[in-house]
């Protein structure tokens, strides 16, 4: 099972490399807040969701897909952790 | 792999082109005409088990799986003339039941599906607004916290089956911060419900026995528990909702190709000009070789993508290719009917005409081909 770095360290990865190819990769932290600052879009989400569940078999529940869970890299580790 | 169907499939297909043929198409281009519903029809329909196909029968469903529910939809889209009354059913199961099944409380289920199922209750998708089509989270319609429930206000247009419908799936704001992630809610809500009023019905080029209108949301309250899910978890209820009728819907379409490829085989053998069949022309004989190959590759893609419906997590790329590769196809080979047929086929009476006229809506709903297009180049990381 996964622990919250790795966890973090690959949700990061998934992000950089999908959504912010070429950025600098030190520019992205933990708190960074993805919605806001328009790095991810409604598409977006929807693939962040499926990489996810898939990678750290969880299911998230539809109203969990929120701001509150979504916006930064913690939050979603934290939810995922709270699944485990 | 496995490409064959099971011997379970092949008798509900031929069980469901039988009854289409048999009890579907009398006075259809009547229908078509007076842009008629016909609640007789659908209710005849519920009997089969249409609107019910992958509902549990614990709920009053027929408990199929997705692949078995497309092959009955194709069966449907086959041996159907109707394109409306088909549209319609699909999209009362697929984007009202399906939502229900999977998202709703236990006692919403009990309540409602049994007679979602049977056809006794229609229902509508209520999620387009006049402002809103592909960017359709960026709705108006407000849910506001008051007491017990909500109160609900906005007008929503192109809801299918919106002027004969007996519930409605509403998608409101809940929470226009949080918008598209966590701020939209849907609601299932009762037509005699004080403030609701079903709109407009509108006049279409094609599927015109599947009503079409708007729902109005006048200071319309209901209680917490019409609340389908919880509340924020519409966006994901509505995409899922969305991927199923991506993949289900086209199944029709599977159907209404074959039916049309049958026409024009049929016509290019028996149509003699210059003394031989016009289907001995390769220029008629190329374009359904072609007619062939696209139904083929889109039953694969439908086919394949129904298969992962309850296997695999992320399959927004399968409704996506399934939905556009199928319905540009539908389009192309309603045209290559006509043009196959000649004078004839812009005839009404060869019924060609109005399967062209109720495929075009089909790269428009349930998201256009653009925005198909644009999913897919997403999915690859463009």
């Amino acid at each position: 099972m996964a622990n919250s770095d790795q966890i973090t360290a690959s949700i990061k990865e998934y992000i950089l490399q999908d959504f912010l190819p070429g950025e600098n990769p030190d520019m992205l932290t933990e708190e960074t807040t993805l919605v806001e600052s328009g790095v991810l879009d409604s598409l977006a989400i929807l693939k962040l969701v499926a990489f996810i569940e898939e990678q750290f078999d969880v299911t998230l529940e539809a109203h969990e897909v929120d701001t509150q869970y979504m916006n930064t890299i913690a939050a979603m580790v934290q939810l995922i952790v709270s699944k485990k | 792999m496995d490409f064959a169907l099971s011997d379970e499939q092949i008798a509900l297909r031929d069980s469901i082109v039988r009854f289409a043929q048999n009890e579907l198409n009398d006075g259809v281009m009547e229908r078509d005409r007076n842009q008629e519903f016909d609640r007789d029809l659908w209710l005849k329909c519920g009997e089969m088990g249409l609107q019910g196909l992958p509902v549990p029968e614990e709920y009053g469903g027929a408990g199929l799986d997705p692949l078995s529910s497309v092959v009955a939809l194709e069966a449907l889209g086959y041996g159907c003339r109707d394109g409306g009354l088909a549209f319609s059913i699909c999209a009362h199961l697929l984007a009202c039941v399906i939502p229900i099944w999977k998202h709703g409380s236990e006692q919403q289920k009990k309540d409602l599906l049994p007679d979602l199922c049977s056809g006794k209750l229609i229902a509508v998708n209520a999620m387009t607004e006049p402002a809103t089509g592909s960017d359709a989270f960026a709705m108006s319609t407000t849910a506001v916290k008051d007491g017990a429930g909500y109160r609900l206000n906005g007008s929503k247009t192109f809801s299918s089956n919106g002027p004969v419908a007996d519930i409605a799936l509403v998608y409101a704001m809940t929470d226009r911060d949080k918008g598209a992630l966590g701020g939209i809610t849907v609601f299932v809500v009762a037509r005699d419900t004080p403030g609701y009023q079903a709109g407009q019905k509108f006049e279409k080029l094609g599927l015109r026995t599947s009503p079409i209108g708007e729902v109005v949301l006048n200071d319309v309250f209901v209680p917490d528990e019409a609340v389908i899910g919880r509340p924020g978890g519409g966006t994901m209820i509505f995409n899922q909702s969305m991927e199923w009728e991506r993949i289900c819907l086209v199944g029709c379409h599977l159907g209404t190709m074959e039916h049309l490829l049958e026409q024009a085989i049929d016509y290019a053998r028996t149509r003699r000009q210059f003394g031989q069949p016009i289907g001995k022309n390769q220029a008629i004989s190329h374009r359904i070789a072609d007619m062939k190959m696209r139904l083929e590759a889109s039953r694969l893609l439908t086919y394949r993508a129904a298969w992962k419906l309850d296997r695999v997590r992320n399959l927004a790329i399968d409704a996506s290719m399934a939905k556009l590769f199928t319905s540009e196809s539908l389009v192309k080979s309603a045209l290559d009917t006509i043009q196959i047929l000649g004078g004839y086929g812009f005839m009404v009476e060869y019924d060609v005409e109005r399967t062209l006229r109720d495929s075009i809506a089909s790269t428009i709903y349930s998201g256009t081909s653009e925005m198909q297009r644009n999913m897919i180049a997403a999915w690859l990381g463009l």
